[in-house]
């Protein structure tokens, strides 16, 4: 019995090690940002120290003040809380209908939009500007959010199919012999089953909208409806980036991020789909 | 069915509520902003730029406005954007070569400013240099109009900044910079000696190497041979051309580089010199202001490249106007766009400028007040490259940058490298046939 | 059971807001850029020169550059394939296990993912640096005296290794969460009678995990293509696509076009390189398809 607990413990301990060494190669770059945006630009590459000799905690005020970040703030919210809702909402619809239903063109449509996925147009920003010019949606922030939601639906309908596909079907054409509507099964049952597909797309789209600025900067002219990003411009000038200062604002726009995550990942947890698939 | 209905319900709230947070229909207040709008790509710059403004806002009563985008690529996309919607703001720069912007000029997106340059002798505040890119001249080959477009708000050049203290420790004479290439290569050898690297820049980024390499190309073939070799009259094989890949080759040879040159941006390189781990560094008149932001107490001075003893023409370096300004054609507030500009150049401003960022202003008359190095670099704007009827196409530049790297790590000799310009030159005439 | 053309346009009706939006801001900007492949424009002329197949045949036949930068990211996209992706099962594997401290290492995992490409091009290059990198401190240390001097990405052989290593670094917390979510999605119950049976850790991978997320494994295969062929942030901060060109992808390459004004020419490129990364990616469905029949 003691040598099983032993292998058991040895088992746990090398788990450990491996994680923990890939946890560290992790931690490693964002100790380096918090601890470079504690620095002052003078020192910051003539004396590189793991940690700053002075803490200059004012580095985060001057950031805040400086970047505007008060004011793109809750742009960037709004996009990103609007831009995934859409995206999740019409894109699971469309993938319960790619892997569930029949409709005419379904295979010649999914293809369609599994090509835009792999093909990159550098250029795609100038015929996108020009529509959103005759639509008259330049500088609104409803020509941003709809380029958004069309940008993220292909993936999450590739993704949420794959999902779809491999949910059980038996529990669904019960639902329909008990006369449930096919939107009452799409809502009902696949929707929950999907949830940590849902919670990954939830991330990898916040993630996206939240990061992303060519098109904000493209489309938007007026300031007062730029996002976070156009915040970090401020730091990082065509001769001086002001690396602390810059590192400071990398650090507060990362935040929002990790918490999204840290919500989100309590949906991937072990269980949940289980659980709801066993009821 | 009763499910499909809440559904849409759902959605057409959910639709409202986006509509009302995002202004679906027009904007309430259509009067714009601002007077002129002037979209600029140097973040760094816009404390000074609305300090400006608010002083002309005092004095005239226009409201300017500076956007400014960061980075240049970003800037550049949207102003590439914004022009095929004919949405370009009254001043900005494409931000392009000399061809590209003769196509905004072509389509009638950039104003002429030859006849305001005429007037009251503003065109005569500048350095003469400081107008050569933006001006076309007679017979240019994209027929555009001979004129002035553009306004230079600065100037700079690129020459070689030197670690004073560094030289020292290396046992050279910190006030006597090398003036020799030979003398260069034997600085190099002794710095490298003394465990100190000896030569940085951005050559990861084509543009530097290619200007470094320019120098000498000025240097040994003089302003015809330079149109020659553009019209193809001389080839890249030439022999002068294989001397240009040697030079590399022997800085290569002599470990004149810094470890891992070839892939430096320059923003690495400008740290690398910044910090002293670097004994000489090829760079702009920026530097200065870089230099002073990262490590204030750095002693350091500037050099011309050093020239060759063969060569029968004088050095010249890459440099000429900083950040320039066109105004847009179409726009209705042309003539304050052009006032504004106009103000902006005079002493007064170009002084303020000038001090803000630690730059050249285009303004020669308070080229005096700058501090020694800066003088340095100003009096050198009178060596920059001249401005030519023709350009060498993208492509052929892009080839000499690529093959100057490959000759520094090893992979192509002078003659290969040469070789393969050429080859890339004739494909290059054959497509454009 | 037959569909009545009833229940069709009730099916159709769940596509119809992604299809509007699709066509509209996806698939006609995507359309009116292909057309620009048959033209010469630098995006500003008036005037659009129709070359019908011409830029198309240059590249085919006169842009070995282009194929080049091709096979770099082949290269980077089966690193990833094998090294990212086996990575991402094993952590996935190892996090799923009930182990203590899950939630922290799920939590710090994905944090490469999320970092700006700002912070991690600038930690990688002081990483790799030739004189006060790290790298070459550590393997200094332990002996390897060679190094001293080593500028990881300024060396032919190196330079597209060490770009790869950076590029997997930052990816392997996606195909992380993905897995991890398609391992949630397997029935507990499932191991618990294999458990009942007997079968040990290997067995219930190769038996029940493994069969079971061969769908989410394809989808996780064809994003690593798609993102490694499509790398391009990393590439740009890290080496602009040199030491002479050595480490240039298609879309470093296709930038670089259009950055000079080549509107027309980089998109025929695009257009080369999406066909291309169509086939890859549907033999790649292809065979995971036919491998989950075979079984």
């Amino acid at each position: 019995m003691n040598f099983f607990k032993f292998q058991k413990r040895l088992k746990s301990g090398v788990t450990h090690i491996a994680l923990g060494a890939v946890a560290i190669t992790c931690l490693f770059p964002v100790f380096w940002m918090i601890s470079s945006s504690l620095k002052t630009q003078d020192l910051i590459f003539s004396k590189m120290t793991l940690l700053p000799e002075v803490w200059n905690w004012s580095n985060y005020v001057t950031a805040f003040v400086k970047a505007d970040f008060g004011a793109y703030f809750l742009n960037s919210v709004f996009y990103t809380v609007v831009g995934v809702f859409f995206i999740i909402f019409i894109s699971s619809l469309a993938a319960y209908a790619f892997a569930r239903l029949e409709f005419p063109g379904k295979n010649i449509l999914f293809y369609l939009l599994i090509a835009t996925l792999l093909i990159p147009i550098p250029g795609v920003f100038v015929p996108l500007y020009l529509l959103l010019k005759s639509l008259g949606l330049i500088d609104t922030r409803l020509g941003l959010l709809l380029c958004y939601i069309s940008n993220g639906l292909a993936f999450a309908i590739f993704l949420l199919k794959g999902f779809f596909d491999d949910l059980p079907r038996e529990v669904e054409e019960a639902a329909l012999i008990d006369g449930c509507s096919r939107f009452g099964i799409y809502w009902r049952i696949a929707v929950p089953l999907a949830k940590p597909a849902i919670a990954t797309l939830v991330i990898m789209n916040s993630l996206t909208i939240w990061n992303e600025f060519l098109l904000a900067l493209v489309i938007l002219q007026d300031k007062a409806k730029m996002p976070i990003q156009r915040g970090l411009m401020v730091f990082q000038g065509t001769f001086i980036t002001d690396y602390p200062l810059l590192m400071a604002g990398l650090t507060i726009a990362t935040i929002p991020i990790v918490i999204v995550y840290l919500m989100m990942q309590k949906h991937i947890v072990k269980g949940i789909a289980a659980g709801a698939l066993k009821g | 069915m009763l499910k499909l209905k809440t559904f849409v319900s759902v959605s057409i709230c959910l639709a409202f509520f986006v509509c009302s947070f995002s202004g679906c229909g027009k904007n309430k207040n259509e009067q714009p902003k601002a007077d002129v709008v002037i979209w600029h790509w140097m973040t760094d710059r816009q404390d000074a730029f609305e300090k400006l403004a608010a002083t002309y806002l005092e004095e005239t009563g226009v409201r300017v406005l500076f956007e400014t985008y960061a980075p240049t690529d970003v800037y550049k996309s949207k102003i590439s954007a914004a022009a095929t919607a004919n949405l370009l703001p009254d001043v900005f720069n494409p931000i392009s070569d000399k061809k590209e912007v003769a196509s905004y000029i072509n389509a009638g997106y950039i104003a002429d400013l030859s006849e305001d340059m005429e007037k009251d002798g503003w065109k005569d505040i500048f350095f003469a240099k400081a107008l050569t890119q933006n001006t076309f001249e007679p017979g240019n080959e994209w027929n555009v109009k001979p004129g002035i477009y553009a306004v230079p708000l600065d100037v700079n050049s690129l020459m070689i900044y030197y670690n004073k203290d560094l030289f020292t420790q290396a046992g050279l004479d910190p006030e006597n910079p090398p003036k020799t290439w030979s003398e260069f290569i034997e600085a190099g050898k002794k710095l490298r000696a003394a465990n100190i690297q000896p030569f940085v820049s951005g050559f990861g980024e084509g543009w530097l190497i290619g200007a470094f390499a320019q120098s000498y190309q000025w240097n040994l073939f003089g302003k015809e041979g330079v149109l020659e070799t553009i019209e193809g009259k001389i080839p890249y094989t030439d022999k002068r051309w294989i001397k240009i890949f040697k030079l590399f080759e022997e800085m290569k040879n002599a470990k004149l580089f810094a470890s891992g040159v070839v892939t430096m941006v320059n923003k690495d390189a400008e740290r690398s010199f910044a910090t002293g781990k670097a004994a000489m560094a090829f760079n702009g008149s920026w530097g200065v202001n870089v230099y002073l932001s990262m490590n204030p107490t750095l002693n350091y001075s500037v050099m011309a490249p050093p020239s060759l003893p063969e060569a029968q023409f004088p050095m010249l370096m890459f440099g000429g106007e900083g950040s320039s300004l066109f105004i847009n054609e179409k726009s209705p507030n042309k003539q304050k766009a052009i006032d504004f500009l106009k103000w902006l150049t005079q002493g007064p401003q170009q002084t303020f400028l000038a001090q803000a960022t630690l730059n050249i202003p285009s303004n020669k008359t308070v080229a005096d007040d700058l501090s020694p190095v800066l003088k340095i670099f100003s009096e050198n704007i009178a060596n920059t490259f001249e401005s030519l009827p023709k350009i060498e196409s993208w492509q052929v530049n892009n080839f000499i940058n690529i093959n100057l790297q490959s000759v520094i790590i090893g992979e192509r000799t002078p003659e290969e490298a040469a070789k393969e310009v050429q080859g890339e030159k004739e494909r290059q005439q054959k497509a454009a046939k | 059971m037959k569909i009545t053309p009833i229940e069709k346009t009730q099916n159709f009706c769940f596509i119809i807001p992604a299809l509007v939006l699709f066509l509209i801001f996806s698939l006609y900007p995507i359309l009116r850029t292909f057309q620009l492949s048959f033209f010469q424009w630098n995006g500003i002329d008036k005037d659009m020169l129709w070359v019908g197949f011409a830029q198309y045949k240059h590249i085919l036949f006169n842009n070995p550059a282009f194929w080049k930068s091709m096979l770099n990211a082949g290269y980077i996209t089966i690193l990833a394939l094998t090294l990212q992706n086996g990575l991402a099962l094993l952590l996935a594997l190892l996090v799923n296990k009930n182990i203590k401290g899950e939630n922290i290492y799920r939590t710090i995992f994905f944090l490469p993912p999320v970092l700006s490409g700002v912070v991690v091009g600038l930690i990688w290059k002081f990483v790799y640096d030739g004189n006060f990198g790290i790298l070459n401190y550590w393997l200094t240390s332990l002996g390897f005296t060679n190094f001293a001097d080593f500028a990881w990405l300024s060396e032919i052989k190196t330079a597209l290794s060490s770009v790869a290593v950076v590029h997997m670094w930052k990816g392997f917390g996606y195909g992380f969460i993905i897995l991890l979510a398609g391992l949630q999605t397997i029935p507990v119950d499932l191991y618990e009678a294999a458990e009942v049976d007997g079968a040990d850790a290997w067995q219930q991978f190769k038996n029940i995990t493994f069969p079971l997320l061969i769908p989410i494994i394809t989808i996780v295969m064809i994003l690593t293509i798609l993102g490694s062929m499509q790398v391009f942030d990393l590439i740009y901060s890290m080496t602009r696509g040199g030491p002479a060109g050595h480490t240039h992808v298609p879309i470093t390459k296709i930038y670089e076009y259009m950055s000079n004004g080549e509107f027309g020419y980089s998109t025929a490129m695009a257009v080369i390189f999406g066909i291309v990364l169509l086939v890859v990616s549907f033999a790649q469905i292809y065979l995971s398809k036919k491998f989950n029949y075979d079984r």
